[in-house]
């Protein structure tokens, strides 16, 4: 799986998926136009991805200023598939990065968290 | 801080013209609108304004969960008009441009963000119950209705993840109210405000 790597812009994050090292990144703004045609292909290409993945480590962080509805929807979906992963053996330590005094970042951080049983989960505030 | 404006007399120029929009911007501040949007709304309008309010809420030293909760419910309004509004013009590419009027204030400690859009009239029941059941529920069962959303498929007819209302509810710690108006025989004007 070749890497992907998309800079930010004034409504969608920097995505930085680094299949080699199995180590991801979402981070930024995400409110796109559109949704479906900015994050679909990628979820499809990550779910095909982490279905054939055993006894790996992945790592994959969330560090989000701000994100619409929309996105959440896409975020949930990448949750669910990180607890999969990570239910078939592999290691996965999720990392959720907010500024400290974010509550709504906070509170979304703990919501996604709180159904993850087989990955690790870890809210890491920044200033 | 705000400008104190010369009084109307005194203004030069086309003096109607001048009249009417200083009427017309005093009508604004008396009823606390800082921004007033009425148009064919696109994504950078969203962005641009969007960027205006963050920094005049800076400004006033709202603190910054007040104002990424304001922003937030702006961007849902917003994207609310350009997906939903029945008001729409299609330009030769097929490019949908929707009408809608957004506007942000603050009045009685409350910062509020208002959104009005044409409706057909056959979406009114849906759109009206589905608001008064959110607006009947606690912070935890709207977080539990917010989960079950963002993992069923969107709803027929919805172009977002059928969410968004549900996340304005979320985020408008002083309450939200909905209305409706009759335009004409198929056509309703829909008002949501928030309150942050």
């Amino acid at each position: 799986m070749k890497n992907i790597k998309i800079e930010a812009t004034d409504r969608s994050p920097e995505l930085d998926l680094n299949f080699e090292m199995n180590s991801f990144c979402i981070k930024g703004e995400s409110y796109p136009e559109d949704v479906t045609e900015f994050y679909g292909g990628i979820l499809k290409s990550m779910e095909n991805y982490f279905s054939n993945l055993e006894g790996e480590t992945i790592d994959f962080c969330f560090e989000l200023i701000y994100f619409n509805s929309s996105s959440a929807k896409v975020f949930m979906s990448l949750f669910d598939m990180l607890e999969e992963a990570a239910e078939e053996g592999n290691t996965v330590n999720v990392e959720w990065v907010y500024v400290s005094d974010d509550d709504n970042m906070e509170e979304l951080g703990e919501e996604f968290g709180e159904d993850l049983e087989a990955a690790n989960f870890i809210m890491k505030p920044v200033e | 801080m705000s400008v104190d404006l010369p009084p109307v007399s005194s203004m030069a120029g086309d003096c109607m013209l001048a009249k009417d929009m200083y009427d017309f911007r005093n009508y604004l501040q008396n009823t606390g609108i800082i921004f007033c949007y009425s148009g064919y709304v696109t994504d950078d309008i969203l962005v641009g304004i969007g960027n205006a309010i963050k920094q005049k809420l800076t400004i006033d030293e709202e603190d910054s969960n007040t104002t990424r909760a304001v922003f937030s419910v702006f961007v849902e309004q917003v994207q609310n008009v350009i997906r939903y509004s029945a008001e729409i013009e299609t330009t030769h590419d097929m490019t949908e441009l929707r009408y809608g009027v957004i506007t942000v204030g603050k009045k009685d400690n409350r910062v509020f963000i208002t959104c009005g859009n044409i409706i057909k009239t056959c979406d009114k029941e849906r759109l009206g119950s589905k608001l008064a059941q959110i607006q009947g529920m606690d912070k935890k069962e709207l977080n539990k209705l917010w989960k079950e959303t963002l993992r069923n498929d969107p709803p027929e007819g919805s172009k977002g993840a059928g969410v968004g209302l549900i996340d304005i509810a979320r985020r408008a710690r002083k309450g939200f109210t909905f209305d409706f108006a009759e335009v004409n025989d198929v056509h309703s004007f829909f008002t949501l405000k928030a309150y942050i």
